[in-house]
C-alpha cells in the first residue's frame, strides 16, 4: 500500500501540512516517535505576536494568527487562541532605539505595529513598571494555550482520513524513483510513501541526514516558567525589546514566563534542566516589566527545543538533490506561523502556487551556522 | 467574612499532654483572633472555626485545610507579599495574615 | 552567590534523613540536613511546637519519646542541620537550591539522600473537597503536634494502621469518634499478625487500641467506606456503603448514614517521588510498596550517580526501618565516596540489613494494609473531582482517555490534572490508576514528568533584590 504521503514530524507544521494534503485529495500519514505536539508544538508560550516574529516572516504570522483564532472553523478544535493587543517594552535608551528599529522593520512587513509613549502603554496595560520609556503597540496580538494543540489537531487529522500513527520512531528512509520507504525501529512493519515530508522540528538535521543531505540545525533549549493562578495582573502580551521576554496572562489567571532564555539540553537528551541564572534572569525581567509578578508563585519549570537555521529563516520547500521529498521547520517562533506554514507547503506539494514563498532549502546546503 | 462552618463553641484544644506557651491573638484579615505561640496558623485557625479558607478556582467550592504538612496547597494564606501553606506557618503575636478572597478583594 | 560545598545532603529530617545524617557525620563525612519544617521527626516524630513543653507528669508516646530521643542525638552529634528551608530545585549535578525565610542558598553536595517520606492518598468522594474533611496524616498532626482535635465527633475512616491510632487519639485527647470505617476486614487484620512475631509491643499496642475502641462503644465497621459527605448546617452527613475485598462498593448493601462534624479520612501513603522524579531516576511501580518508588538496590542507590534514597519515600516498610534504611544508605555513600573501607562497611551493613529485615516485615504488613484497591479506584463516581487545585472530575479524566490520551503527561495537557500548585501530589496516584484502567497498566500510564520547583515559590523569592542593570540579558534576538 503506498501512501501519496508521509509526514515524518507530529507538531504544528507537519500537522497542518498533513491536514490539507489530506483535504487536498491525498491519502496520508503522518508518524511521530512520540504522542502528536509534544515537542515544540506542545510545550512553547503559545504567543501569538508580530513582536517577536521576524520582521520577513511577518506576512506568514498575521495569515496564521487568522486561522488560529479561528481554529475552531477550519480545525474543529481551538487551542483556547485570545486576541489582546502586544506591547514591546523599552526601559532605557538603548532599548527604545531597537523599539523604533524592530517596529520600522515590521511596518515594512505589513504588522501594524506603531511606537507609543510610556503614558499611552500604561493606559493600554496599568501594571507596568513606572519606569517605562517606551513601548511598541499592536492591537492584533495574542497568545493560545500550545498544550491543546495535539488534542485539536488529533481529531481533525482522524476525521480527514490521515493515519495518524504515534509513538513509532523512524531510523530511516530509503528513496528510489518509485518513492520512498519508512522504516521504523523496533520492528514495526515500513511504511511506502510516494512522497516524503520532514517535519521535524530541532530533529530536521538528522532526517536531512537520512536522506544523505547535510544541513545543520541549530538547538535552542528554551526555559519556560508557569505560576499558578492570581489575579488579573494584565491583560496584553508583552516583550521587552531586546526579544528576551514573553509574558501573557490565561483566562485561567496562570502567567507564562517566555522569551528564549536558555538551558541545558541537546537533540539526543532533549531539555535536560533550567540554568539557575538564566531562571533568575528571566523572572527578574518578568517581574520588572509586570511588579505585580512579585508575588506569583511558580507552578512549573520546563524546556522545549526550537529550531534555528544558519540565516535564521525557515527551512521550507523540496529537498535538495531528493525526488518527492520536501521539508518544512525551523522557523524562530514557528507555531505563531505553523498553520500558515503548512497551508502553503501542501499547496507546493499538491502542484499550486504558495500564497506566499516558501524559503528554499538549498540555500543553506554549505552555509556554515554563525559562531561554530 | 461569612463561615458557614463554624465548630461550636467548645474548645478543639486538648491539654493533656503539653504545656502550651504564651496566649496571643494575631490578626486575620484585619481581626483579632486568640491563639497560643507557635501554633500552626491552618491549626490555630480551625480552633477558632475558620474551616474555610478559600476557594477553587473552577467550581468557586469552599476549602479547608487538608494535608497539614504543607503538600496539598488548600490551606494558604498570604503572609505580607508571600502565599504561604498556613500549616507551615506559626503564630506569633505580631502575626498578620489574610486570606486569598480577602486580600482579592482588597486589592480588587 | 555560588554555592557551598559539602559531602552529603540529607533531604528530609524523619527517621530516615536524620539517621543518615547521623551515621555519614559518624564516618567523617561533611553533612548537611535540610527540612522544611523547624525540627527534626519527619510525620512520624513530629514535634511539637517550639514554645510548647511536654506536660510533666504527663504520659509521653512511644513515638513522642523516639521523636525526642532522635532530635536530643541530633543535637549531642552536632550534625550540621538547616531547617524552615524549602528545598525548590535540585540540578544534575546535584546542586540543591534552597529558600528559607530570609534568603535563598544554594549547596553542592557530593552525594545527595533523599529521605522525603511520604504524602497521604485519599480516594475522592462527593464532598472529600469540604473543608472540616482532612486526611488521617492531617488528623495525626493535629492531634499529636498541634495537640488538637479534628473536631467534637469526627469520624475516621479509610484504610491501614493509621485508623486506629488516629480513632484512639481522639479519644485520649476527650473527643468523640463516631465510627472507625476500614475497607479491611478482620480477616486482612488478623493476616498481619505473623508480622508482629518480633514486635510484641506493637501487638499489645494494637490490641489496647482495639480494646478502647470497644470500651467507648465506637462502632467499627470493617468492609466499609464513604459514599458521600454532604454539608448539613455545621456538620456533616456521611452515606457510608458496603466494600468488597477490592475496595469495590456492593450495590444495594445497606450501610448506614452517620453525622460528624468533622471526617478524616486516609487511603494509604504513597511515596514522595519529586526529587528522584526531577532528576530522572529509572522508577517501578510496587503496589504493596506504595506506588511508584525511585529503583533501588537494598542500599538504596538509584541509577543515577550520587543519588541515594532512604525510608519510606524509598517504599513503604514503617519508622523502625526507615531508620536503618537511612543509615545503610549512608554507609553505601561513605564507602562510595571513598571514606569507608569494605571490611567495615560489609560488617556494618550487614548488621543494619539485619535489623531492617525484621523491622520492615512489620511495615510491608501495614503498607499492605493500605495499598492502594483496585476497586475503590473503579468505584470513583464520574463527577467527583479528582484533582483538587484545578477541579478535574474522573469524567474529564476519562473523557481524556477516550480520546486518545496515553499518559499521565498528556492526560495533564489535555485535562489539567496536576498542573496546579500541588503538583499532582495529592491526585497523581489516583489519577495515573484511573488513566490505568483505560491503557492497562499504571506502568502504561507512567508518572508525571518531575519538574522544578519542587514546592511552588515566588518570583520574589527566587529572583531576590534586583536592579534593571542586574539581569544578566544575553544577546538580542534576530531582528
Amino acid at each position: 500500500m503506498m501512501f501519496d504521503a508521509i509526514v515524518i514530524g507530529g507538531g504544528v507544521m507537519g500537522c497542518s501540512t498533513a491536514l490539507h494534503l489530506a483535504r487536498g485529495g491525498m491519502h496520508v500519514a503522518i508518524v511521530d516517535r512520540g504522542p502528536l505536539c509534544r515537542e515544540a508544538s506542545g510545550v512553547n508560550a503559545g504567543t501569538l505576536t508580530l513582536h517577536m516574529t521576524r520582521a520577513a516572516l511577518v506576512p506568514y504570522a498575521m495569515r496564521a494568527w487568522q486561522m488560529w483564532m479561528n481554529a475552531d472553523k477550519w480545525l474543529g478544535m481551538g487551542v483556547l487562541a485570545k486576541q489582546a493587543p502586544g506591547l514591546t517594552l523599552a526601559f532605557t535608551e538603548a532599548e527604545c532605539a531597537l523599539v523604533e528599529l524592530r517596529a520600522k522593520a515590521r511596518r515594512e512587513q505589513g504588522a501594524p505595529i506603531e511606537v507609543i509613549t510610556a503614558e499611552r502603554a500604561r493606559q493600554i496595560e496599568p501594571g507596568l513598571h513606572p519606569g517605562l520609556l517606551k513601548a511598541g503597540y499592536c492591537e492584533i496580538d495574542g497568545f493560545a494555550s500550545a498544550y491543546l494543540t495535539g488534542r485539536a489537531f488529533g481529531h481533525a487529522l482522524k476525521l480527514a482520513g490521515v493515519d495518524v500513527i504515534e509513538n513509532a520512531p523512524v531510523e530511516a528512509i530509503d528513496s528510489n524513483d518509485a518513492g520512498h520507504v519508512v522504516r521504523f525501529a523496533g520492528g514495526r512493519e515500513p511504511l511506502h510513501a510516494k512522497r516524503v515530508v520532514l517535519a521535524g522540528g530541532v530533529w530536521i538535521e538528522p532526517m536531512l541526514a537520512w536522506l544523505g543531505v547535510d544541513i545543520p540545525i541549530k538547538v535552542l533549549v528554551n526555559q519556560l516558567i508557569v505560576t499558578e493562578r492570581i489575579r488579573p495582573v494584565m491583560r496584553t502580551v508583552l516583550s521587552v525589546a531586546n526579544g528576551l521576554l514573553s509574558l501573557k496572562q490565561f483566562a485561567n489567571g496562570t502567567v507564562l514566563i517566555g522569551g528564549g532564555w536558555q538551558g541545558e539540553g541537546d537533540r539526543e537528551r532533549g531539555g535536560v534542566e533550567a540554568r539557575p541564572q538564566n531562571l533568575v534572569g528571566n523572572m527578574r525581567l518578568a517581574a520588572y516589566a509586570v511588579p505585580a509578578l512579585a508575588e506569583a508563585r511558580i507552578a512549573r519549570i520546563w524546556l522545549g527545543l526550537e529550531a534555528e537555521t544558519a540565516d535564521a529563516l525557515p527551512i521550507i520547500g523540496d529537498v535538495p538533490g531528493v525526488d518527492n521529498a520536501y521539508v518544512i521547520g525551523s522557523a524562530h517562533s514557528g507555531y505563531t506561523s505553523g498553520p500558515y506554514m503548512g497551508r502553503i507547503m501542501a499547496q507546493h506539494i499538491l502542484g499550486q502556487t504558495p500564497d506566499l514563498p516558501l524559503f528554499e532549502p538549498a540555500r543553506l546546503v554549505g552555509l556554515p551556522m554563525p559562531g561554530v | 467574612m461569612t463561615n458557614t462552618s463554624l465548630s461550636p463553641p467548645l474548645s478543639l484544644r486538648t491539654n493533656r499532654a503539653v504545656q502550651r506557651g504564651p496566649a496571643v491573638r494575631f490578626v486575620v484579615d484585619g481581626q483579632a483572633v486568640d491563639a497560643f505561640e507557635g501554633e500552626s496558623v491552618a491549626a490555630a485557625l480551625y480552633a477558632a472555626g475558620m474551616r474555610e479558607l478559600r476557594h477553587s478556582p473552577r467550581d468557586d467550592a469552599p476549602r479547608g485545610l487538608f494535608c497539614m504538612m504543607g503538600s496539598c496547597q488548600e490551606c494558604l494564606v498570604w503572609v505580607g507579599a508571600r502565599k504561604l501553606p498556613s500549616c507551615q506557618v506559626a503564630v506569633a503575636a505580631a502575626l498578620e495574615i489574610e486570606t486569598l478572597s480577602y486580600r482579592e478583594q482588597r486589592i480588587g | 552567590m555560588p554555592p557551598q560545598p559539602v559531602d552529603v545532603l540529607v533531604i528530609g529530617a524523619g527517621p530516615a534523613g536524620a539517621r543518615a545524617a547521623l551515621r555519614a557525620q559518624a564516618c567523617g563525612l561533611d553533612v548537611l540536613l535540610v527540612d522544611e519544617n523547624h525540627d527534626a521527626g519527619g510525620q512520624v516524630w513530629r514535634p511539637i511546637p517550639p514554645s510548647f513543653e511536654r506536660a510533666p507528669g504527663g504520659a509521653t508516646s512511644p513515638e513522642a519519646r523516639d521523636g525526642d530521643t532522635l532530635r536530643a542525638e541530633l543535637r549531642r552529634a552536632g550534625v550540621r542541620c538547616l531547617f524552615g528551608h524549602k528545598l525548590w530545585n535540585v540540578g544534575t549535578s546535584l546542586r540543591a537550591d534552597l529558600i528559607g525565610p530570609e534568603v535563598s542558598v544554594s549547596w553542592q553536595p557530593r552525594a545527595l539522600i533523599v529521605a522525603t517520606g511520604t504524602t497521604e492518598r485519599v480516594v475522592p468522594f462527593p464532598g472529600w473537597t469540604l473543608p472540616g474533611v482532612i486526611g488521617l496524616a492531617a488528623a495525626t498532626i493535629l492531634l499529636k503536634s498541634q495537640n488538637m482535635l479534628p473536631g467534637r465527633r469526627t469520624l475516621v475512616a479509610g484504610a491501614g494502621p493509621l485508623l486506629l491510632a488516629v480513632a484512639t487519639g481522639i479519644l485520649k485527647a476527650g473527643g468523640e469518634v463516631v465510627a472507625v470505617l476500614d475497607l479491611a476486614s478482620q480477616g486482612d487484620w488478623l493476616r498481619t499478625l505473623p508480622s508482629l512475631a518480633s514486635r510484641p509491643d506493637l501487638l499489645w499496642q494494637g490490641l489496647q487500641w482495639q480494646a478502647r475502641l470497644r470500651a467507648a462503644g465506637v462502632p467499627m465497621l470493617y468492609r466499609h467506606g464513604i459514599q458521600s459527605v454532604k454539608a448539613v448546617g455545621v456538620g456533616f452527613e456521611i452515606r457510608t456503603q458496603r466494600v468488597d475485598a477490592s475496595g469495590q462498593p456492593v450495590a444495594h448493601a445497606a450501610a448506614p448514614v452517620l453525622a460528624a462534624d468533622a471526617v478524616t479520612v486516609g487511603h494509604g501513603l504513597v511515596p514522595g517521588t519529586d526529587v528522584t522524579r526531577l532528576l530522572r531516576a529509572r522508577h517501578r511501580y510496587a503496589v504493596e510498596l506504595g506506588g511508584w518508588i525511585a529503583d533501588a538496590d537494598a542500599d538504596g542507590r538509584t541509577s543515577v550517580a550520587g543519588l541515594y534514597i532512604a525510608g519510606d519515600g524509598a517504599g513503604i516498610a514503617g519508622a523502625a526501618a526507615a531508620g536503618a534504611h537511612g543509615e545503610l544508605a549512608a554507609l553505601a555513600c561513605a564507602h562510595d565516596l571513598g571514606r569507608l573501607d569494605a571490611t567495615t562497611h560489609a560488617r556494618e551493613r550487614a548488621r543494619l540489613q539485619s535489623s531492617w529485615r525484621t523491622s520492615a516485615r512489620f511495615g510491608h504488613a501495614m503498607a499492605g494494609l493500605m495499598a492502594l484497591r483496585d476497586g475503590a479506584v473503579a468505584g470513583i463516581a464520574p463527577d467527583t473531582v479528582v484533582c483538587r487545585c484545578e477541579d478535574v472530575t474522573r469524567a474529564e479524566i476519562d473523557a481524556a482517555a477516550h480520546d486518545g490520551a496515553r499518559d499521565m503527561n498528556q492526560l495533564k495537557a489535555w485535562t489539567r490534572c496536576g498542573m496546579g500548585p500541588c503538583q499532582g501530589r495529592s491526585c497523581g496516584d489516583v489519577a495515573g490508576a484511573l488513566l490505568a484502567l483505560h491503557v492497562g497498566s499504571r506502568e502504561a500510564a507512567g508518572c508525571f514528568t518531575g519538574r522544578a520547583p519542587l514546592r511552588p515559590v515566588s518570583l520574589a523569592e527566587v529572583a531576590g533584590d534586583y536592579t534593571y542593570a542586574d539581569i544578566p540579558i544575553p544577546k538580542a534576538a534576530p531582528l
